[in-house]
């Protein structure tokens, strides 16, 4: 008999929705063409793409002229950024980020840094979260973009995107026209309601797997009027801005991807905050010594980020995979160096607790059952690892 | 990451856990580049390891080596347990990726100093 299998990762990715395997599969036989071609068969490719940038477009408030279809949510950041900051050189090279955003936004700020870019990075202090403050004092007249998450793929919360995109608008307002505001919603894109007016943002990254489309796809959305210096060469596709063939089946899924988040959003979200909650009450009044991170009510509905204390994160990650539960944790440790996960210790918390950090991300399929099946090996493991635990027992060094 | 069942199995069920109470000797290594720890304490008889208890913090490599460790030294002389190396001990877990074998060297730095602190 196969064992329970329980996937609470989809912070990570999620499982292609039927609908969409539906809608790939058949464009996969009826829509191969070269969206490029003239033809009948390119021109059916081209309205299937023209489709789904019409859906994606409805998800974030934007018009479909102002969504570039890529890879993913890295290709958006490194296109978002790179692109923002190559075509903006002539008015400044500062850039303001936060000190938790995703690799490929923290790696594409790191690469800008060494070729003579300054960068900010903004604390988060204990609750994971940016003070608008902090960007009013870090911004300067050379600062040409600032690129804060929508809401952080570790712990879940959002950000003041809002203020930030406020205070962006003001700067405009004032006469200086040379600042862009980037948020990277990969995270956040289907669980939040997003307005890219309402947020003041110019560019916004997302990613088709983090909703129930497959992997290798992703949009950046470049607000009209808004510079990229082009990432990729060699063709025209994109309105100039991503040469490269489109991924028409990988298109028409995030299309109907996008379609379904935004119908079935609060349904999905109540129902992913109802389990998280319950997991979450149910974890803190049967284990002790543990410390849920990040701000509790800014935060992302289906997500919780927990450190146990005194057990370090891979060894329950691993015996929860062994009982079928599948979760992430942060922190990498590999070849004696350890690597605790950023974002935690960005939080200000030691390299014990962030070690010990899980990430349980709950979704559309997980159910009640599931969440009391997980806590009971969760309760178990837990203190099997404690029991094996030197840190936080009173044991005597003895000598003969 | 593939571990064997041996590793599996030593990971869900780890062996001799704990501190012997009155233990002959108790060694405690940290590798202090990652944080993982190990703690022996050992139960020593006329020059033979009677008992093996261990305690570990860190990666399951860590957790699961201490407690193959405990079941390979447990029977052998002193001297027959200084002479286990970390290849023996990775091969006795059924095999390591390279990138964890610090997890094994850790656990032989634990024994070592065990051994040769009741030895002295």
């Amino acid at each position: 008999m196969s064992k329970r299998q329980v996937y609470l990762d989809h912070s990570a990715t999620t499982p292609v929705d039927e609908r969409v395997v539906q809608a790939m599969t058949r464009s996969l036989s009826e829509t191969f063409g070269n969206a490029s071609s003239v033809h009948s068969f390119g021109q059916r490719a081209r309205a299937a793409v023209d489709r789904a940038r019409r859906e994606v477009a409805a998800l974030l408030g934007a018009r479909q002229n102002e969504i570039v279809f890529v890879s993913g949510g890295t290709e958006a950041n490194n296109l978002a950024i790179r692109g923002l900051c190559q075509a903006a050189t002539q008015h400044g090279r500062h850039i303001i980020t936060s000190s938790i955003e995703h690799p490929s936004v923290r790696g594409v700020c790191d690469q800008l840094e060494k070729e003579g870019w300054e960068v900010t990075r903004l604390p988060v202090y204990d609750n994971g979260i940016v003070k608008i403050q902090d960007v009013q004092e870090t911004l300067r007249t050379d600062t040409v973009l600032i690129t804060v998450m929508l809401a952080n793929n570790e712990i879940g919360t959002i950000q003041p995107v809002v203020e930030i995109g406020g205070l962006v608008r003001q700067v405009r307002d004032s006469g200086r026209k040379s600042l862009w505001f980037h948020t990277d919603a990969v995270q956040a894109a289907g669980r939040l309601e997003i307005d890219v007016d309402e947020l003041g943002c110019d560019l916004l990254s997302l990613s088709g797997h983090k909703l129930y489309a497959p992997k290798g796809v992703g949009a950046l959305y470049v607000r009209k009027g808004v510079r990229l210096a082009e990432q990729n060469v060699g063709g025209h596709q994109e309105r100039e801005r991503r040469a490269g063939t489109e991924n028409v089946p990988g298109i028409v899924a995030f299309g109907e991807a996008a379609r379904i988040a935004r119908e079935e959003m609060k349904e999905r979200n109540d129902h992913a905050k109802s389990l998280r909650d319950r997991f979450e009450a149910a974890v803190e009044n049967r284990i002790d010594d543990l410390v849920i991170n990040g701000d509790r009510r800014q935060r992302l509905p289906h997500l919780t980020n927990i450190s146990f204390r005194f057990i370090e994160g891979e060894g329950l990650l691993i015996n929860l995979d062994m009982k079928g539960i599948a979760v992430s944790t942060g922190s990498a440790c590999s070849s004696g160096t350890l690597e605790p996960s950023p974002v935690i210790r960005a939080l200000g918390r030691n390299d014990e607790l962030a070690r010990g950090s899980i990430r349980f991300s709950f979704g559309k399929a997980n159910s009640e059952a599931d969440v009391d099946y997980v806590l009971e090996v969760l309760i178990d493991v837990v203190q099997r690892l404690r029991e094996l635990s030197p840190l936080g027992k009173k044991v005597e060094f003895q000598m003969s | 990451m593939t571990y064997s069942p041996t590793f599996k199995d030593h990971l869900a069920h780890p062996r001799n856990v704990g501190e012997i109470p009155n233990a002959s000797v108790i060694a405690e290594e940290v590798n202090p580049v990652c944080g993982d720890r190990l703690r022996l304490s050992l139960m020593i008889s006329n020059g033979r390891i009677e008992t093996a208890q261990y305690l570990a913090y860190g990666c399951p490599p860590t957790l699961v080596t201490g407690s193959v460790l405990t079941e390979l030294i447990t029977g052998k002389t002193v001297g027959e347990a200084l002479a286990i190396t970390r290849a023996e001990l990775i091969e006795h877990v059924g095999g390591l990726p390279s990138r964890k074998h610090h997890a094994a060297a850790l656990a032989i730095e634990a024994l070592t100093t065990a051994l040769k602190k009741f030895v002295l």
